[in-house]
């Protein structure tokens, strides 16, 4: 939901070599930028980057609070995170083990090391972007999940509905067209068809471009893919991350025009466990500091070129 | 005026064998060579639908390179479905009901096979959009294609359906027998007439035409009757238990199907779950017929429990690779193949015992063709001749 009116020209650089599974195809590049660039967000009754301030020092793994959700989950045995399986680079099967990976399911797993001592002890869970906030709000024991880290935009609508992390990645939004595509940024495609997916900011934002684009939704950006590749539309417009994965898949697509948005990711978590919040920006700030988090963005996204500093904490 | 009302009623009755032999014979043949085997097709191609997207779930799950046997089940099953469907499009009238849902089929088939070559193609280069492409394939055989293969089974099955009451031909058999009721009151009342006018006590020609209608009635009676007795075989040996155990299988794979499914969204609808459960009574049920032998309850049963075994791991325990390792493994699928292995084996039998059945109704339907109005013939022959004497001691 966050509207951004682009000041700055973004440089598109193309880059070779993306994921350790394909090599040679050129890609369009996100461009992380530092959370300190202000943005001028369409729902402004908050902060949206602000979290939950941790209280107290970590506790140990294996030892959590007694009382507190974290307990609980460690008495489950597993942290049930939701995510998706086709965002390649943040969280995808890999056709090769069938496991669902990236820098989504690391930042999830980290969480779990925390709780457990062990990153294993990890349950995921795919869900429709639509569910995001929903599966949240449901918990494990309703067939939802302890937390959500899936692309999801941190922003004031839905932390109406659940809390979310600090931020943990910088994102916006572009667009994703076919190499031979005249269009250079959003704008030049009033009228056609674009894709995202349903219950993601990327489709509502596409709305508010003008000319205005058609939007078409579908399950998810895999989905998107597809009836890209089928001429069923014209685009794909969603966060930058996502698209390079889509062009790194797609040597006929190129991803073109700056950041029309920004789209800080936070993890989601229910309201009803602020102190699992906490914990969850605490295990975030140390990683932040001790080098976790930049090792974690070189394992998955180092072929955008070197790590940016991590996103800074706000705190509500 | 006697020998005109006889020769009438010899003819009418040799027309009417002939025909209520025809029609009986070609509603035979139409079910035989037509309606049943278009069952046959239609339930080929539905079966080769759903077990082509049960398998590709399934190698999908396995991850990695697709397994090879699974590769050649799959490819197996599509040419099942395609062969099927250029049969049943020779089988289907032109412009009829089940030749427009073959032609969808067809179409629907092309862009399916198209999706999941794609898929195989991507995920042989580590694109993970490989998953969606089968899933989108996915969607499309069970969301279009299988229902459509659906409405084609049913609609052969009220082919079949027809195809008895056609094969029975109640009219022209009714008027047949009414006819033949007939001529034997007219020879009989003739000959008592002639005996009470002449002096003689015997008519010979008329006592042997008498016979002969006798012979004809009998033999038509036999020959009916046995047709009646193997079309109502064929029916309660064949087309039923065919048509039961088709959507035993059928619901089967679904089950299958459905379980991967759930696997392979890891978690992200329980729709095909919910599926499952429902299934899982009507399957049992069915897996009670007659025609199935005692184990293929047993190894439901068994299956049954590795399913749950599979839920319960991924579900409650969060063992999602323990599930997958569960449900693709050797045990699972064997258990499960056998349900379906004993059920192609009955349908096989009931579709050879079906053929027999329809075969020995045809049989003497030839015979009555043939031999009805020729017996009219010599009736009417006898008639003539007995009342023929008669007369000429008049003159």
């Amino acid at each position: 939901m966050i509207k951004r009116a682009i000041a700055a020209v973004v440089l598109t650089v193309a880059l070779t070599g993306c994921t350790p599974t394909t090599t040679s195809m050129p890609k369009a590049v996100p461009q992380p930028s530092s959370s300190t660039t202000k943005a001028a967000p369409a729902d402004t009754s908050c902060n949206a980057r602000a979290s939950r301030k941790p209280a107290g020092a970590l506790p140990q793994p294996g030892r959590m609070p007694a009382g507190s959700y974290m307990a609980e989950i460690q008495k489950k045995g597993r942290l049930v995170l939701g995510t998706s399986q086709d965002t390649l680079l943040f969280s995808a099967r890999n056709p090769f083990t069938g496991k669902v990976e990236g820098f989504d399911v690391d930042m999830g797993r980290q969480i779990a090391e925390a709780i457990f001592g062990d990153p294993g002890k990890l349950q995921i869970k795919v869900i429709a972007y639509d569910k995001r906030v929903s599966s949240v709000q449901d918990g494990p024991d309703k067939g939802g999940v302890d937390i959500v880290a899936d692309t999801m935009t941190a922003n004031c609508d839905r932390w109406k509905q659940v809390d979310f992390s600090t931020i943990y990645y910088e994102a916006g939004q572009r667009v994703l067209v076919s190499k031979d595509s005249t269009a250079t940024r959003i704008e030049d495609l009033g009228g056609k068809k674009v894709c995202a997916a349903e219950g993601s900011t990327s489709y509502t934002n596409i709305g508010a471009v003008k000319p205005k684009p058609i939007a078409v939704s579908r399950p998810s950006f895999g989905d998107c893919l597809v009836a890209f590749q089928q001429n069923e539309v014209d685009a794909v417009s969603t966060d930058d991350t996502i698209l390079a994965g889509m062009a790194a898949q797609d040597p006929y697509a190129k991803v073109v025009g700056n950041k029309f948005t920004e789209e800080p990711y936070g993890m989601a978590i229910s309201s009803q466990h602020p102190e699992f919040t906490q914990f969850v920006n605490a295990v975030l700030e140390r990683n932040k500091a001790d080098g976790t988090w930049t090792k974690t963005y070189e394992k998955w996204l180092g072929s955008f070129g070197k790590a940016p500093q991590p996103p800074v904490a706000q705190w509500r | 005026m006697r020998l005109a009302a006889l020769v009438v009623l010899g003819v009418l009755t040799g027309l009417l064998a002939g025909l209520a032999a025809a029609e009986t014979k070609s509603g035979t043949g139409d079910l035989g060579e037509r309606a049943q085997p278009l069952l046959v097709q239609a339930e080929a191609i539905y079966e080769g639908l759903a077990d082509a997207d049960t398998t590709a779930a399934q190698a999908f799950l396995a991850g990695g390179l697709e397994p090879a046997a699974l590769t050649d089940r799959y490819n197996e099953k599509i040419a099942k479905a395609t062969t099927a469907l250029t049969e049943a499009a020779r089988l289907a009238p032109a412009d009829s009901e089940a030749s427009k849902a073959i032609h969808e089929i067809a179409n629907g088939v092309a862009r399916y096979t198209a999706l999941v070559a794609t898929a195989r193609a991507d995920n042989r280069q580590g694109l993970p959009v490989g998953s969606s492409y089968l899933s989108a394939a996915s969607t499309l055989n069970r969301e279009t294609l299988l229902p459509q293969a659906q409405s084609l089974f049913t609609i052969a099955q009220q082919q079949v359906q027809d195809g008895y009451r056609n094969a029975k031909s109640w009219w022209w058999v009714t008027f047949f027998a009414l006819s033949l009721l007939a001529l034997a009151g007219a020879l009989l009342l003739t000959q008592r007439y002639l005996s009470r006018s002449t002096h003689r006590t015997f008519n010979v020609p008329l006592v042997a035409a008498t016979v002969v209608t006798v012979l004809l009635a009998l033999g038509s009676l036999g020959l009916l009757r046995s047709q009646q007795f193997h079309l109502a075989d064929a029916e309660d040996a064949g087309s039923t238990p065919i048509a039961q155990l088709a959507e035993a299988r059928i619901l089967a794979l679904q089950e299958r199907g459905d379980e991967a499914l759930t696997l392979a969204l890891h978690g992200s609808s329980d729709e095909p779950e919910k599926r499952w459960v429902a299934a899982d009574p009507q399957l049992s049920a069915a897996l009670g017929n007659e025609f199935l032998p005692d184990g293929t309850g047993a190894a439901y049963a068994a299956y049954r429990q590795a399913h749950q075994q599979i839920r319960k791991l991924d579900a409650q325990d969060g063992n999602y690779d323990g599930a997958v390792a569960l449900a693709v493994g050797t045990a699972t699928t064997g258990k499960f193949e056998q349900v379906t292995d004993d059920i192609g084996t009955a349908l096989e039998q009931r579709k050879v015992k079906f053929t027999e059945e329809i075969e020995a109704a045809g049989t003497g339907l030839t015979a009555l063709l043939i031999l009805g109005p020729l017996a009219a013939l010599v009736i009417c022959g006898l008639a003539y001749a007995g009342i023929r004497t008669r007369l000429e001691e008049y003159r």
